[in-house]
């Protein structure tokens, strides 16, 4: 599995279809913000809408609500996620780190660090 | 937008066959009345809808209301629909059973200015940035919302409010709560624009009927300042016991960096195409029956200019999207035409009871109604009904001015009324709702649509709003 920092810095996209997102890394998710829905409830029972899935290679976002998340998403607004990269302390708030995804044509997720002019209240 | 566009050309479609069809005489099972809608001549007779009509508005307001709070995502996915087939349950309604298109089509053009208007602030103030490195206090927090309240005046409570929202967040970082918020809807998004005939749409409908543009800052700026001041010491209150943040070892630089020029520029332009009306310079051509004056097709036009033009590092750091007046639009389709039967029975009722009424039915009716209904047919509505009483015809533009000469005290608290009241829940201003939008997806969880009224507009603004009215129109 790709570590958070690899894959921005080597910019490496993640995928997305339908429904589905899938990232190069794994992390634990801690808030995710796509239109108004704030997601904080990643418990195994699917009322939040979200199922987060981590396999060998790439984690699994699924967002049950949405028919296909791209066209939930404007051009210059992505997914918002706060999270703790995997083997990191997730109680340390220094380890928290703010995203942002953006989905582009051809099913490609751009993955950013968020840009400090962007507001995301965590 | 595909779909906004498609909606757009569908309500222009209805405006041209409203204005094309032949009004047929009125049914005589109905009762006609002189209808007080200034829309109309008074002249002219159109039948009363039955109270049963209210039912569709009453319905699609108590959904707005409770949509977002109890069935969050069928209302995302099915507000759009909701709202437009309660719309044209209304529209059809006159069409098929009173025969009277015209109240359709003027709602219909009042729609389109309204979101021609609201949509253009929207997308030209997307492309400004103003950067604001510094960390926010109690005291910078009230000279901000000073700020934006003046400003208010000048680019519309729309345009200041997408201007600023983003910058009060941003320098609140760390220490933001849902009442920031919510008080920048009270100051910014509506208090704030009831200087100019600019500031919020209701004065412009008034502008536009023959009430002097500088009437209103001659006849409210006194009344203005204490409402601001009130509410605004309110916040200074609340805000100097918010100790979150204090402990941030961030540094601030202090400086204030402003980006995107040229959406200045076309920000001017839509503030100036306001005063392009037939109503007001007579050598702007009427294009009627089209449904969209000069005006209109400027405000749209720049909409897709200051969008195609705009720098796209802004957008992004904006987060710009459609999304906000999306909604917007879908909502106040279905809020004009299911209002209308709302609204011809208030005027039937103010014309009945027009010996009653005085300044404070005006004040407190006006702002009751402004509150859940959207504030520029209100403001009309009662404009007419207080020049009724003086047997002066709304339509008339030197009975306008005569009217304001004489009996100032109605207008002033119509007007007053029909701006500050537009803060009192998230429907009684179109950017209250963008600015709610704004906030939820950078994070702040808002409250609900009556967790806003018993939280904050019950004990904050109508405490100040009674002191208004004790002090300016208990007479």
């Amino acid at each position: 599995m790709k570590t958070l920092d690899d894959v921005l810095k080597n910019k490496i996209h993640g995928i997305y279809y339908g429904k589905r997102i899938l990232l190069p890394f794994a992390a634990n998710f801690l808030k995710i913000v796509v239109e108004d829905d704030v997601i904080s409830d990643f418990s195994d029972s699917t009322e939040s809408g979200v199922i987060i899935e981590e396999k060998e290679n790439f984690t699994n976002i699924y967002f049950l609500e949405y028919k296909k998340i791209n066209e939930a998403v404007g051009k210059f607004k992505g997914i918002k996620i706060l999270l703790a990269e995997k083997d990191k302390d997730i109680f340390d708030f220094a380890n928290h780190r703010k995203l942002v995804l953006y989905l582009r044509e051809e099913h490609v997720v751009e993955i950013e660090e968020l840009d400090k002019e962007i507001i995301f209240i965590d | 937008m595909k779909k906004i566009i498609c909606l757009f050309f569908v309500f222009a479609a209805l405006a041209f066959i409203s204005v094309s069809a032949p009004v047929y005489a009125a049914s005589p099972d109905n009762i006609p009345v002189e209808n007080l809608d200034s829309s109309h001549s008074s002249s002219e007779a159109h039948p009363l809808p039955t109270p049963y009509m209210v039912i569709p508005f009453i319905v699609l307001l108590l959904m707005i209301a409770s949509g977002p709070v109890l069935y969050h995502h069928f209302w995302d996915k099915f507000y759009p629909l909701i709202s437009i087939v309660l719309g044209l349950i209304t529209a059809a309604y006159y069409f098929i059973i009173l025969h009277d298109p015209s109240a359709v089509l003027h709602s219909v053009v009042e729609y389109l200015s309204f979101i021609a208007l609201l949509s253009s602030l929207f997308v030209a103030s997307g492309g400004i940035l103003i950067k604001v490195d510094k960390k926010a206090t109690p005291l910078i927090n009230v000279l901000f919302l000073l700020f934006g309240a003046v400003i208010s005046n000048v680019i519309g409570t729309t345009g200041a409010s997408m201007l600023l929202i983003r910058p009060f967040i941003k320098i609140n970082k760390g220490r933001i709560k849902p009442y920031h918020i919510i008080f920048f809807i009270f100051v910014v998004s509506n208090t704030g624009g009831a200087l100019t005939p600019i500031g919020d749409p209701p004065l412009f409908l008034g502008f536009l009927r023959g009430v002097p543009f500088f009437w209103v800052i001659q006849h409210v700026w006194y009344i203005w300042i204490p409402t601001i001041l009130m509410i605004l010491l309110i916040f200074y209150l609340i805000d100097s016991r918010n100790k979150s943040g204090e402990t941030s070892s961030e540094e601030y630089s202090g400086r204030i960096e402003f980006r995107g020029i040229k959406n200045v520029i076309f920000l001017l332009i839509i503030v100036i195409s306001v005063f392009i009306d037939p109503g007001v310079m007579s050598w702007v051509p009427s294009l009627h029956p089209f449904p969209l004056g000069i005006r209109e097709i400027i405000m749209f036009s720049m909409v897709y200019i200051a969008y195609k033009f705009a720098d796209q590092s802004i957008l992004k750091s904006n987060e710009f999207d459609f999304g906000p007046i999306k909604e917007v639009a879908y909502l106040f389709v279905g809020i004009f035409l299911t209002m209308i039967p709302a609204l011809q029975l208030i005027a039937y009722e103010s014309k009945v009871l027009h010996d009653h009424l005085n300044a404070t039915t005006f004040y407190w009716a006006t702002g009751t109604l402004s509150s859940f209904l959207d504030n520029a047919p209100t403001y009309l509505n009662f404009l007419s009904a207080a020049m009724g009483k003086f047997g002066l015809d709304v339509n008339s533009m030197a009975n306008v001015k005569e009217f304001v000469i004489h009996d100032e005290i109605y207008l002033q608290a119509i007007s007053v009324a029909a701006v500050f009241f537009g803060a009192c829940t998230y429907i009684g201003n179109g950017p209250n709702f963008m600015v709610k939008s704004i906030s939820e997806r950078s994070g702040i969880q808002m409250p609900s649509f009556f967790a806003y009224m018993y939280k904050y507009s019950l004990p904050v603004l109508i405490p100040v709003y009674f002191i208004i009215w004790l002090i300016f129109f208990n007479a």
